[in-house]
């Protein structure tokens, strides 16, 4: 049911929509963040305008950005999620561009308060677009090729632009963002299968061919992808993060050593603690009960972004509701996977707890989306 | 799917007799259709979810599990990145292709200072001067006694000179390990390898980068840390090299050239055997690049692999080749050679008049250029273009280095009939020595096209066929007769069939015109003839013999007899045996009966 077919007068106005916001989801992203704030100050050694400060700047500007942009109706954001889509991927090709011509391997857009990545944006965009064309797209033909080929058009070009930066980690979770909403949106499952059984069929003929004469790719390439999958033989090399990470994640036992005193990620064992590694000094200092609640916390938000996009009768703010909740759990889940080494590094930050402010705000602005879609849904009178 | 209708006839007309009205039924079958629609769509959507529940769920608890099993493991000590940790060897080493090292890494120390944690600053600006005269006790006293937390003072220091800091026994000086590059061969092949530099430079480790050279060409191949310990090998050949270097060296400086190049190259694979350009460097520590001049002038410049120069008459027997092959001439037509010959504006001639015909073969063997010149005008442009770029010579070559990608010939803008004259013997038409080596093994080895590489090849697959063997042996007939009769005598080295082409060509004015007594001198050859198995390219810049009465410039004066020394000194060494005819005696023959 398209938003043209409900009654709009019985959509909340004015302030009224403030009351119908979903406050448990701003709740519980209030919470993750401020877990984010304890531990910025934990690893800045009890310094909290080092990082801590800042974030906590973001954080209030991402919550009033978030309420504006839920303030505003649904409806406003399906006819732009096609513009909005165009410009991601205008800036993506920018940055493209400027780095190729020689200012270095350039991610960013510089906007003077903050650096804007466009692949962060990317992210959101691609799932707006996905839930605006399902939800344009008529229930029978879904599972149609050639109706299905769009979507994945629209998925494989700012992801082959975000591979070429090369940055696997924001390339995985486009493509398995946008699989989320097409699978969602009710693609058929032999799509799934059978793009799953040649990506494992590819994989596994390239390692099969190992050391045949028929060989599909040079010796070094297969000792590179060795030490990506496993880091420990190279342990000074790539896997000097995980192996740092994972006696960290050891030292801190169940209940942890207690707020700033963890060894590891204070005394600088750990690069990159303050932002995609810092959950290695939550579960230092809380141990596995901290870092299971973090893990809780974002299965709550889950929860509740999923609650909502099954009561909500509009196809797009359900689909985008469902997109925006599973780019997070992608966030988190490779997140963590990485750290633990359960997963390869390929530089994914924890998401609102991790330092660093676009990925903070363009989440935020996403949730602001589900909470336009949440406020906005039709209503039976 | 039976569909009821929206406005079902029967319905409608009940619903006229009875008065009521006949949309309020068609208003109920629409939403009764949009109930049925998203009952399926909730139906399917319900499905979907609870896949994708389960999915998260079971991330969920894998991500739980690992968490708990990391969490019940014992802890193990931190282990330190900071302090005393061992560098990895991050770059390969190179070697040439008997294994012999030409690169390899070795760690020293960099020496640098935290004047906070200074005790005596005016003490340690003292001693450190001692150490380093090179540096200045007052500038070093500034820095220790300001504001700076941090400031490097040598980027490399050696064991010994570690040892004096160390007794200086100033805790605000600071030693870290850096790794560096290392060439212990000195200048040995110094254009081939180029050079390296440090990227980016932290207290403990700084990065290794390959500044030219092949250090550069393949920077992220020696760099990549998947390839473990396995050496680049390259195709030079030291000892080869060595000897090249030496003769060239010796040759340079007896014709009073100011350059020089020699490339020696495997007729059959294009592996580069040797390749030297004159003035050279030591790679373990580059000279700064020139920043007025002439950038040709500098040592960094590789004269063999940058400098594209007029080759002059060792082109002619591209054209020659070429008639051949299309039938066009064989090797006893006549060809007119009266001279001068008049082309348009222009006027071609011959260094000194020849007879008035000169067979095929004789055009080669007296090198004349008017002869060439009419056998390229029965060939004409086109044909000539494309046969030139089947030899390699219209596009940088991609050899290994750096410096290959920007060296593109220089072709003529407008490829007219007098350009395909000129281009003929060599003018018009600049391209680097390496070039000229490339095209003479193609040409040469068989007929097949050779790609040069500086990397030792297991195997190498003939490339395509550029011309027939039979061409290609012709050629090589000429050639050794250029060497046995003609303009390359000196060029004869007792046992190897040395069969080559000489070029004399006056160098361009940079403001346009010749220069009437500089000349770049090249010899262009191949041996044994009757199995070419290696190509050598000797060029020579601004040579000038002068042990005759007249000083003497043209190529079979200085460029052919470096080379016949190079062949001489490196035939042996690569492995060929010379091959002496038994001496007969004076032609009488001994007849007993």
């Amino acid at each position: 049911m398209s938003y043209l077919e409900y009654k709009v007068q019985t959509v909340p106005t004015g302030a009224r929509k403030i009351l119908h916001a979903n406050w448990a989801l701003v709740l519980l992203l209030t919470a993750v963040s401020a877990v984010g704030f304890l531990m910025l100050v934990s690893v800045a050694g009890g310094d909290f305008s080092r990082w801590a400060e800042p974030q906590m700047k973001r954080f209030i500007l991402g919550l009033i950005v978030m309420m504006m942009i839920g303030m505003v109706p649904i409806w406003f954001w399906r006819s732009i999620s096609g513009l909005a889509y165009l410009g991601a991927l205008g800036l993506l090709l920018l940055v493209e561009l400027f780095g190729a011509i020689g200012m270095g391997a350039q991610r960013w857009i510089d906007l003077g308060f903050m650096r804007l990545q466009p692949s962060e944006l990317m992210k959101i965009t691609l799932v707006m677009i996905l839930a605006a064309y399902y939800d344009w797209l008529p229930l029978a033909k879904v599972s149609r090729p050639q109706w299905v080929i769009v979507p994945v058009i629209l998925t494989l070009i700012p992801t082959a632009l975000v591979l070429k930066q090369p940055d696997l980690g924001t390339a995985i979770l486009l493509v398995a963002g946008g699989g989320i909403v097409m699978f969602c949106a009710g693609v058929s499952w032999w799509y799934f299968i059978a793009v799953i059984a040649s990506g494992v069929a590819l994989v596994y003929t390239v390692f099969a061919s190992r050391g045949t004469d028929w060989q599909l790719l040079k010796d070094y390439q297969f000792r590179r992808i060795d030490t990506f999958l496993d880091p420990s033989t190279d342990p000074l090399g790539a896997g000097y993060h995980i192996t740092q990470s994972k006696i960290a994640l050891g030292s801190g036992g169940w209940t942890g050593k207690g707020f700033m005193q963890g060894t590891q990620s204070r005394l600088n064992f750990l690069p990159e603690k303050h932002t995609d590694f810092i959950f290695t000094t939550l579960a230092e200092e809380f141990g596995f009960v901290g870092g299971f609640s973090l893990l809780a916390l974002y299965g709550l938000i889950i929860f509740f972004c999923v609650v909502s996009a099954v009561q909500n009768k509009d196809r797009f703010g359900s689909l985008l509701t469902l997109g925006v909740a599973a780019t997070l759990f992608l966030f988190f889940a490779v997140n963590m996977s990485m750290v633990m080494g359960l997963a390869p590094v390929v530089g994914v930050p924890l998401p609102l707890v991790s330092y660093g402010g676009s990925a903070m705000l363009v989440l935020l602005a996403a949730f602001g989306l589900v909470q336009s879609a949440h406020i906005h849904r039709p209503r039976s009178r | 799917m039976t569909r009821t209708p929206l406005r079902p006839l029967a319905r409608i007309l009940a619903a006229r007799q009875s008065g009521e009205n006949p949309d309020a039924i068609e208003r109920e079958n629409l939403a009764a259709r949009h109930e049925a629609d998203r009952d399926s769509q909730r139906q399917r959507a319900e499905g979907r979810l609870l896949v994708l529940g389960i999915v998260f769920l079971c991330a969920f608890f894998m991500v739980g599990l690992k968490m708990s099993f990391l969490a019940a493991s014992d802890p193990a000590e931190p282990r330190a990145a900071a302090s005393g940790a061992q560098i990895v060897a991050a770059r390969a080493d190179i070697t040439d292709r008997n294994g012999r090292i030409l690169a390899t890494n070795l760690t020293t120390h960099s020496l640098y200072a935290q004047p906070q944690q200074m005790i005596d600053p005016e003490r340690a600006a003292r001693e450190v001067a001692r150490i380093f005269p090179d540096l200045d006790q007052e500038k070093l006293l500034r820095h220790f006694t300001g504001s700076r937390k941090f400031l490097w003072i040598k980027r490399r220091i050696s064991p010994e000179q570690q040892q004096a800091v160390f007794d200086i026994g100033e805790p605000g000086l600071l030693f870290g390990p850096r790794e560096m590059r290392l060439y212990p061969n000195g200048k040995l092949a110094a254009h081939v390898l180029g050079g390296a530099g440090f990227g980016r430079e932290g207290v403990s480790s700084a990065e290794v980068i390959g500044v030219a050279g092949i250090e550069r060409a393949l920077d992220e191949e020696l760099r990549d840390p998947g390839r473990g310990d396995v050496p680049l090998t390259l195709s030079i050949d030291l000892t080869v090299q060595a000897a090249v270097e030496r003769v060239l060296e010796g040759g340079m400086k007896l014709m009073n050239a100011k350059g020089a190049a020699a490339i020696l190259m495997d007729a059959k694979t294009g592996e580069i055997v040797s390749l030297a350009s004159l003035p050279d460097f030591d790679p373990n520590d580059r000279p700064t690049p020139l920043t007025t001049g002439d950038q040709a002038e500098s040592p960094l410049f590789n004269r063999a692999v940058q400098g594209v120069y007029e080759l002059g008459s060792t082109f002619k027997i591209f054209a020659t080749a070429q008639g051949v092959e299309e039938r066009l001439v064989s090797r006893t037509t006549w060809i007119d050679t009266t001279g001068p010959l008049k082309w348009g504006r222009h006027t071609i001639r011959d260094l000194r008049d020849h007879s008035p015909a000169l067979t095929v073969e004789d055009v080669i063997v007296k090198s004349s250029n008017i002869g060439t010149a009419r056998v390229a005008m029965m060939i004409g442009p086109e044909r000539q273009q494309s046969f030139l770029g089947k030899l390699g010579l219209s596009s940088p070559l991609p050899v290994e280095l750096i410096e290959a990608r920007g060296a593109r010939p220089l072709l003529p803008k407008k490829w007219s009939e007098i350009h395909t004259m000129t281009v003929s013997y060599g003018h018009g038409l600049s391209a680097s020595p390496l070039h000229l080596a490339t095209a003479y093994a193609s040409l040469l080895n068989g007929g097949t096209r050779v790609t040069p590489t500086l990397l030792k090849q297991d195997q190498v697959e003939p490339g395509p066929r550029v011309v027939s063997e039979n061409t290609s042996e012709q050629m090589r007939s000429f050639l050794r007769q250029v060497v046995q009769r003609g303009t390359a005598t000196l060029g004869e080295v007792p046992g190897y069939h040395v069969a080559g082409k000489t070029g004399t060509a006056d160098k361009p004015k940079p403001q346009g015109g010749y220069y009437d007594e500089k000349v770049i001198a090249t010899f262009a050859s191949v041996f044994p003839a009757d199995d070419p198995k290696y190509v050598l390219v000797v060029t020579l810049d601004e040579p000038v013999e002068t042990s005759g009465r007249k000083p003497r410039r043209t190529a079979g004066w200085t460029a052919v007899p470096v080379a016949a020394e190079i062949i001489r000194r490196a035939a042996p060494l690569l492995g060929l045996a010379p091959d002496i005819e038994p001496d007969h005696g004076p032609g009488v023959t001994l007849a007993s009966n």
